[in-house]
């Protein structure tokens, strides 16, 4: 088990590096391209294990990373060992080892406390050197993890400047690491944010074991209990205590143990408030910071009350992967061309590449059904939508009036709920025509099974495509 | 207050239009007035409150006491006025008949001195597309004249409504252009002016207004139909080949229904449509139009016809040629889950504890400013998408709530569809209204749909009244709901 250093740093400066990242994203609506090689640069610092953190996105999407030591003017190449997206933290190794000759790895420290100094360490844009910038902690709450994009975990505020390529240096307080630089919310001044050390320590126990599994979730929806008349149904005093569940998420383990208004009272040692926060060191926090103690596959024993009874309920945690499409994945897309038809799953990473999230033509529906569909109707809910992402000109397909941001519906009379149905639909097919319907008003286009299947080839080698598909 | 109008003017003829036509070398002047309009303007997000908006258009004497002019903001009219030669006395006027989906209104006057010297303007029925013509209207005591070029007669998405209407498009210097103003020839008077974009002026075609003005003499009115059936090109050949189609490719393929107002089986998904009216439609879903060339299917919906009138269409259905007399429904705000307007009536709202709820419209979206359709909450603004259902004709949506220690806990929920109250569906405020007549154990039950924040309410059933006076003591709101005498018809369709 990896765990952070012991050892002291008396100039913690000396144990935070540079790195430079040479990164290529995929085009999610041309998905077999790269866009351009971009340059950027974060921070990261020593711990122990001969392992540098930092931030995912620091070195996400990295075709190479290039690390600066301090003082240092050697650059040394760095490959990722864990990269852990949901709560954007990374470790990456150096070799040769002798990297590390001299640098203390930085120990771990508690969450600090509000009010408390803090000086965060990194090299941020407008110079080489490394910088300091002191700060007091501002508050602690849950915060949006921009990385992932739809999840929410602890985090702390700062006024110390927290500028592009901070990301992923330490935040030290009496020579410990109390957080790491992550983010800052555009035009809201004097206020950055860490990664606290719960989260951290969180990160590095999960990889203990040679992978990295995330922070599981509890599954559930809460909404407030404060309106007297309800807690009066309820048959709970008016004393402030337990959140009411408002939702249960389809295929989680509470869908089984928890109901909709039961009320949570206590998650693990914690108290949970009428507005859904415990008391969490000191801080009142949400209440989903108790759940994010746990790692996969463990269980938290919650208090709720039931109809008028108290019950203890042990809730198995799992790591929720079905709504990952709903957030940056992070990992190359899929996609299959057919006759010119280029079909790829539906995702946020699809959307904002197409432009689609801007409110392009056709958006609507492609938004809805990502974000809503499951919650709304998860009846019609499919595993993984299909998008015609774009058509690749040829005379087979020259006539069709859908050339992309189309939601498929059935394709050859196959309901279309992952990309292999796709695949299976137009392989098997004998008919003369093939037949792709669309969600949209029920939109059809039709191409010539046989002729789309002789141009599929010259349409590879014309738009200069290795191959007709990636899964 | 129409009905009192309807009493007030002499029956007039639609022959009185043909009496309208004068020879060439008409004075204008004659013809052109200006009509100014008071109106009620609602906020929707306080919808007890009410506003007064002023409107200054062009308005055409088309018959004897009759002003034509659109029917853009002449709706919740309070006030209507009259000039003639573009300086001095305003007289008094009635709204005489209005369309919204035409967008098209007469407007009249009792006083006689008004209608002195003013003479009817003939209606060019076709509009010529070539030759001269210019926008008409007053502007500080002079007619104005601008050049136009008609650029063509094009059928498209209308201004106030969901139908397809045909309109002309012509180039124009015109500044602030779209309220009524005249274009003319020489003699005719071809078309008004409903919107602009730069220099381009939409315009409903005289001869489209000559029809729709005899629904102005008929009682009760006669409407508007259309086509409920949504259709694609088929320049994409295979999809005859798919459908079996022998010969040369032609016609559109046939894929949803509109609104749900015309649901039948009278045309269904993936027939190809391959005449209408004897004209044969081509694969972009145009037929050749005698006057004016190349027009979009739709136009044939209203192109001598009304709502309850049937069409003759000649479709390709499973391999087969088959002859459907298509009834048309008639055009409806009502057909649409969310319609795009309710027109003169002060906005529904039911208030309980401070909870506002109203009816999801096109009007409530506005709200958000022109850009609704970016800026609106996105869940309310896509069921404009979805189609009304038996199960769920229409939209009820929590709006606002006014914060008191009713509803405590409550503050932040707003813009949510509500489902159910006390486990009924609630599409429309009176089926709310019926709902909080039956408590559950004295406590209010109020559901809201899947995909918003927060799924359940539930609020104390004995204290809401004094709630409700409490809370409209503390916002000033002289009364606690308005709900429509008569909600909006469902879909249905005239025979």
């Amino acid at each position: 088990m990896i765990v952070a250093a012991t050892a002291l740093g008396a100039e913690p400066e000396k144990s935070v590096v540079q790195i430079s990242t040479f990164s290529q994203q995929p085009v999610w609506d041309a998905p077999w391209r790269f866009d351009s090689v971009r340059k950027a640069s974060g921070s990261g610092f020593v711990i122990r294990g001969k392992r540098i953190m930092t931030n995912a996105h620091v070195i996400s999407w990295a075709r190479q990373v290039v690390v600066h030591r301090y003082q240092d003017p050697q650059p040394y190449l760095a490959r990722v060992v864990f990269i852990a997206h949901d709560c954007d933290l990374a470790l990456i190794a150096v070799e040769p080892e002798s990297f590390f000759d001299g640098l203390e790895p930085l120990e771990l420290g508690e969450l600090p406390k509000v009010r408390s100094s803090v000086v965060t360490y990194g090299y941020p844009a407008g110079g080489e050197q490394i910088s300091y910038t002191r700060g007091v902690v501002s508050r602690i709450e849950v915060q949006s993890y921009v990385q992932i994009g739809n999840r929410e975990f602890l985090a702390v505020q700062t006024d110390a400047a927290i500028n592009p390529g901070n990301s992923g240096g330490p935040v030290i307080q009496d020579d410990k690491v109390v957080g790491v630089a992550f983010q800052n919310i555009p035009g809201l001044e004097n206020a950055g944010f860490f990664i606290p050390p719960p989260l951290i320590q969180h990160f590095l126990t999960d990889i203990a074991d040679g992978t990295y599994d995330g922070l599981p979730q509890a599954g559930i929806r809460l909404a407030p209990l404060q309106n007297p008349a309800y807690r009066r149904c309820l048959q709970l005093p008016d004393d402030g205590a337990g959140v009411r569940i408002d939702q249960i998420l389809p295929r989680c383990p509470a869908e089984k143990l928890l109901e909709i208004d039961d009320v949570l009272l206590q998650v693990g040692p914690y108290a949970v408030g009428s507005d859904g926060t415990i008391l969490y060191q000191g801080n009142r926090v949400f209440v989903s910071v108790a759940f994010n103690e746990a790692q996969e596959g463990q269980s938290v024993p919650v208090k709720v009350w039931r109809k008028g009874q108290a019950l203890t309920i042990t809730l198995p945690m799992q790591v929720r992967r079905d709504d990952a499409a709903e957030g940056n994945q992070h990992v190359l897309p899929r996609y299959f061309v057919y006759g010119g038809l280029v079909f790829t799953p539906l995702s946020r990473d699809y959307l904002r590449s197409s432009g689609a999230d801007g409110g392009a033509p056709g958006s609507d529906e492609l938004v809805y059904e990502l974000f809503f569909r499951r919650r709304e109707t998860p009846e019609l809910w499919r595993p993984e939508a299909v998008v015609l992402a774009s058509v690749l000109s040829h005379p087979v397909n020259a006539n069709l009036e859908v050339r992309g941001r189309a939601l498929v519906d059935k394709i050859n009379g196959v309901r279309v709920e992952k990309l292999e149905d796709v695949i299976r639909a137009f392989e098997s097919h004998t008919g003369a025509q093939d037949v792709v319907e669309f969600t949209a008003y029920h939109h059809l286009e039709c191409l010539d099974h046989a002729a789309a299947q002789r141009a599929g080839p010259e349409i590879l080698r014309t738009y200069g495509l290795a191959k007709d598909r990636r899964l | 207050m129409k009905d009192m109008v309807l009493r007030l003017v002499l029956p007039v003829a639609l022959g009185a239009l043909a009496l309208g036509a004068r020879a060439a070398g008409v004075r204008w002047e004659d013809s052109i007035v200006t009509v100014e309009v008071t109106q009620k303007d609602y906020d929707f997000l306080q919808p007890w409150t009410k506003r007064m908006a002023h409107h200054l258009k062009t308005g055409v004497v088309v018959a004897p006491s009759r002003v034509l002019t659109t029917a853009e903001h002449l709706n919740d009219l309070t006030l209507v006025r009259i000039q003639k030669g573009g300086h001095g006395q305003w007289w008094d006027g009635a709204l005489q008949w209005i369309d919204y989906h035409a967008n098209l209104a007469l407007v009249t006057a009792t006083a006689t001195n008004l209608w002195r010297g003013l003479k009817p303007a003939r209606l060019a029925d076709p509009v010529p597309l070539k030759g001269g013509s210019r926008f008409l209207r007053w502007h500080e005591g002079n007619l104005e004249k601008r050049k136009a070029e008609i650029a063509r007669f094009t059928v498209k998405h209308a201004h106030l409504s969901f139908l397809d209407l045909p309109f002309l498009e012509a180039d124009s210097e015109l500044n602030e252009g779209g309220r009524a103003e005249a274009l003319v020839s020489d003699t005719q008077l071809l078309g008004l002016a409903c919107a602009q974009d730069r220099t381009t002026c939409t315009v409903i075609p005289a001869s489209f207004i000559r029809f729709v003005l005899q629904a102005a003499d008929t009682k009760p009115p006669r409407r508007l139909g259309f086509f409920d059936f949504v259709w694609q090109r088929t320049e994409n050949t295979a999809i005859h080949a798919y459908l079996g189609l022998p010969g040369e490719p032609r016609g559109v393929v046939v894929t949803d229904y509109a609104t749900g107002a015309g649901k039948s089986d009278l045309v269904r998904p993936h027939d190809l449509i391959l005449e209408v009216e004897g004209f044969k439609i081509d694969t972009a879903g145009n037929y050749t139009d005698p006057h004016y060339g190349q027009l979009l299917l739709e136009n044939l919906a209203t192109r001598g016809k009304w709502a309850g009138d049937t069409v003759r269409l000649r479709v390709w259905r499973q391999g087969a040629m088959r002859q459907v007399d298509y009834l048309l429904p008639a055009a409806e705000y009502g057909a649409e889950l969310v319609p795009q307007a309710v027109y003169d009536r002060e906005p529904e709202f039911l208030m309980v504890g401070g909870l506002v709820f109203e009816p999801l419209t096109e009007a409530y979206l506005r709200s958000w400013g022109g850009d609704w359709r970016r800026k609106a909450p996105f869940r309310l603004g896509y069921y404009e998408r979805e189609k009304p259902t038996p199960e769920r004709p229409a939209r009820v949506v929590l709006s606002l709530v006014l914060p008191d220690p009713f509803n405590l806990g409550y503050e932040d929920s707003h813009f949510m569809a509500l489902d159910k109250v006390n486990g009924q569906p609630v599409s429309r405020l009176s089926e709310l209204a019926a709902a909080l007549r039956h408590p559950k154990d004295g406590y209010h039950l109020l559901e809201f749909g899947g995909g918003e924040s927060l799924r359940r309410m539930v609020i104390d059933a004995a204290e809401a009244e004094t709630a409700t006076r409490r809370v409209m003591q503390q916002y000033r709101l002289d009364k606690d709901r308005f709900l429509a005498p008569e909600q909006p018809p469902g879909p249905t369709r005239e025979r």
